[in-house]
């Protein structure tokens, strides 16, 4: 039988499993707790203390996402004492906080943003330095301002954890303490951070720090709508959103419920959407003639292409020709082409790309 | 009424005579960004924000207040018109508060909105002083920030709209104007009325609805026109929901006659309030008792009375 735990959160009393934090059980009941450096894929260094609540009986206020329920614990996760301690570390990470939400990319899917709204922090109380590092500009998909940062370790800990790439790391002391590639390197010198570009981090960054390049000034979150779709470039199968405004696809974002993959995604899937919208992109077939390339219709190509198959298989043979298929293909349209080529061609040169 | 073809943006199209530009580009899936326009307001061609070019023609002339004419080859989105627009909005972002993270406008401002587009930051080329307006709010209606009004002047327009009203109007000269109310003083002691039409189509954060004060950014909010069944006037209005609950009455539009009245702006405080009745109540023995509606209507046995005047 399953061991659980009786618990008083806000008032109500609730039953959970033993072995969950409170935050869970707060969540649980549908009450929001904020967070920062929390993410249920990664480790908890219970850092942030954001999501600090009041036990009765306690010393001080535990952060949620590292304290395990107990049997009769009296929780309040918004008191006087919570909401002061929340409203100071807002206020410290707004003193060091570019105030350009007016132009940022995350407005409306950031953190600190709905927190200095929800507990009402329009400025901040602290006077002193700010942090002014250049912004990382290197990498062709991502965009990293780390004056933006609030040090929360997230991408850290995606990177080392769920993608194995280490990429980031704290670096520095104190105040000038920064997240960085090695060397300080720029994302884009990869021979340094050997970043693969899988974005695993603009997923799970709380705030403006890292952004989606191709996304800068095309939309915010909520002025786009989210269509939930399967990733063409192989057989993986992963979802993600397309994120669509005024009919265009504007850019992907990772969507959490996604079976396969979760919120993770190779550059591919993440950043190769800018074809669809190409002008280069070929729409309709085009026939070479008089040395140049004219627009002609399906039947007209296709019948072009037949007729030049069989010519070449009459003259040279089945075995002068070859078939190489794309992994983008589905099992049966490959299938097909192996058909096309054994049966049809009578050769067996045929391959697959299969690194697309 | 003849038609008037044009180009915009290298598209032929064909127009009524008489439309702006404006209306022409967006009839036709043009963006272009506006400040001092309103559809049902006298367009004063005030902000510059729409300009627009047009091959031959010397200046780039505002779209919502040029009409359209034959031939005309306009483009929405020249590198001229980013200039200019990203003139324009510097020059209002340099003296503009910088708090859209607490914002309650922020998600649903236009300033923000195009500040992103044309990438305009602070700080800007033309930092310099900024206007300390003390924020007026005396009423339990209209939070009115003048700090970050731009002088478009709209809510001037839609109140000159209602009869005898006229609550505002511009005063002060140059780097002091500021709306203000007759005598300059707070909306409380002017002859507002709180209909909320300016709110309703103020595009920066000056001008926010209180009811909805700190609870949720506008993208948290779904909307939903119904019409008000307080009177039979028959306006219509916003209902604002959040995770299902009803937040707040919004108005719909600043459409001409009064958008909302104090009934139809409070009235859905009762949806949720503990004290409402959902039983008929009788008193009996000096105790009100919750009781069924047939009881409280003498309605009981009702069908057997019926019955029993049946042959």
């Amino acid at each position: 039988m399953e061991n659980t735990v009786t618990l008083t959160i806000n008032g109500q009393k609730v039953t959970v499993p033993a072995g969950i934090t409170v935050l869970e059980a707060a969540a649980q009941i549908g009450i929001d707790i904020p967070t920062f450096c929390h993410d249920p894929e990664l480790s908890r260094p219970g850092a942030c203390r954001i999501c600090v609540v009041e036990v009765k009986g306690w010393r001080n206020l535990p952060p949620s996402c590292v304290t395990m329920v107990t049997e009769g614990l009296e929780i309040e996760t918004e008191s006087d004492a919570v909401v002061a301690a929340r409203r100071t570390i807002l206020d410290l990470l707004l003193a060091n906080h570019p105030v350009d939400c007016m132009t940022c990319q995350k407005f409306g899917d950031c953190k600190l943003a709905d927190y200095a709204y929800r507990y009402g922090l329009r400025k901040t109380s602290f006077v002193g330095d700010k942090t002014d590092f250049p912004v990382d500009d290197t990498s062709a998909v991502l965009y990293r301002d780390m004056n933006k940062c609030i040090l929360c370790g997230k991408c850290v800990r995606v990177c080392a954890e769920i993608v194995g790439r280490s990429v980031y790391d704290f670096t520095s002391r104190g105040f000038t303490t920064k997240v960085a590639p090695a060397l300080d390197a720029g994302l884009g010198e990869t021979d340094l951070s050997h970043c693969v570009s899988c974005g695993s981090c603009v997923a799970v960054c709380p705030v403006g720090a890292i952004a989606e390049k191709n996304m800068i000034g095309k939309a915010r979150s909520y002025e786009v709508k989210k269509v939930k779709t399967t990733c063409p470039y192989c057989g993986c199968g992963c979802n993600f959103d397309l994120n669509v405004k005024d009919g265009k696809v504007v850019g992907v974002t990772s969507n959490p419920n996604s079976e396969v993959n979760g919120r993770h995604l190779c550059v591919k899937g993440r950043f190769g959407y800018d074809f669809i919208h190409s002008s280069d992109r070929l729409t309709k077939p085009l026939i070479k003639q008089d040395g140049d390339f004219v627009e002609v219709s399906w039947e007209e190509a296709m019948d072009y292409v037949a007729s030049r198959l069989k010519d070449i298989k009459e003259k040279n043979g089945g075995d002068a020709m070859g078939v190489l298929t794309s992994a983008r293909c589905t099992n049966e349209e490959n299938y097909l082409m192996n058909k096309i080529a054994r049966v049809a061609f009578e050769t067996n040169n045929i391959d697959h790309c299969a690194r697309l | 009424m003849a038609n008037v073809t044009l180009t915009i943006n290298g598209q032929k199209v064909s127009v009524p005579a008489g439309t702006t530009v404006l209306e022409a580009a967006q009839q036709f899936g043009h963006f272009v960004p506006t400040f001092c326009y309103e559809k049902d307001l006298t367009a004063p061609g005030a902000c510059r924000i729409c300009v627009v070019e047009i091959k031959g023609w010397r200046n780039l002339p505002p779209s919502c207040v040029t009409a359209v004419g034959e031939g005309m080859e306009i483009k929405t989105e020249s590198p001229a018109v980013i200039e200019a627009r990203k003139t324009i909005l510097e020059l209002l972002v340099a003296n503009h508060p910088l708090d859209c993270m607490t914002c309650e406008k922020g998600g649903n401002c236009k300033l923000q909105d195009y500040a992103y587009r044309y990438g305009v930051t602070s700080p800007t080329k033309f930092e310099g002083e900024q206007h300390e307006v003390e924020v007026d709010d005396s009423n339990p209606y209209i939070h009115r920030d003048l700090s970050k009004c731009i002088l478009c002047g709209k809510c001037v327009a839609t109140c000159r709209e209602v009869p005898e009203r006229s609550v505002i109007d511009f005063a002060f000269r140059g780097f002091n104007t500021k709306i203000a109310t007759f005598m300059d003083t707070d909306l409380k002691d002017s002859a507002c009325v709180y209909c909320n039409r300016c709110v309703s189509i103020c595009p920066v954060g000056a001008l926010t609805d209180k009811n909805l004060k700190g609870k949720g950014r506008s993208w948290a909010f779904e909307k939903k026109e119904v019409t008000c069944t307080f009177c039979e006037a028959g306006c219509k209005f916003d209902v604002n929901y959040k995770d299902g609950k009803v937040v707040g009455v919004t108005v719909n539009s600043a459409a001409p006659g009064r958008p909302l009245c104090l009934k139809g702006r409070l009235g859905t405080d009762f949806m949720y309030n503990p004290d409402r009745t959902d039983l008929p109540l009788i008193n009996k023995d000096g105790e009100f008792v919750e009781t069924s509606w047939e009881e409280a209507l003498g309605l009981g046995n009702i069908v057997e009375k019926i019955n029993s005047l049946k042959k």
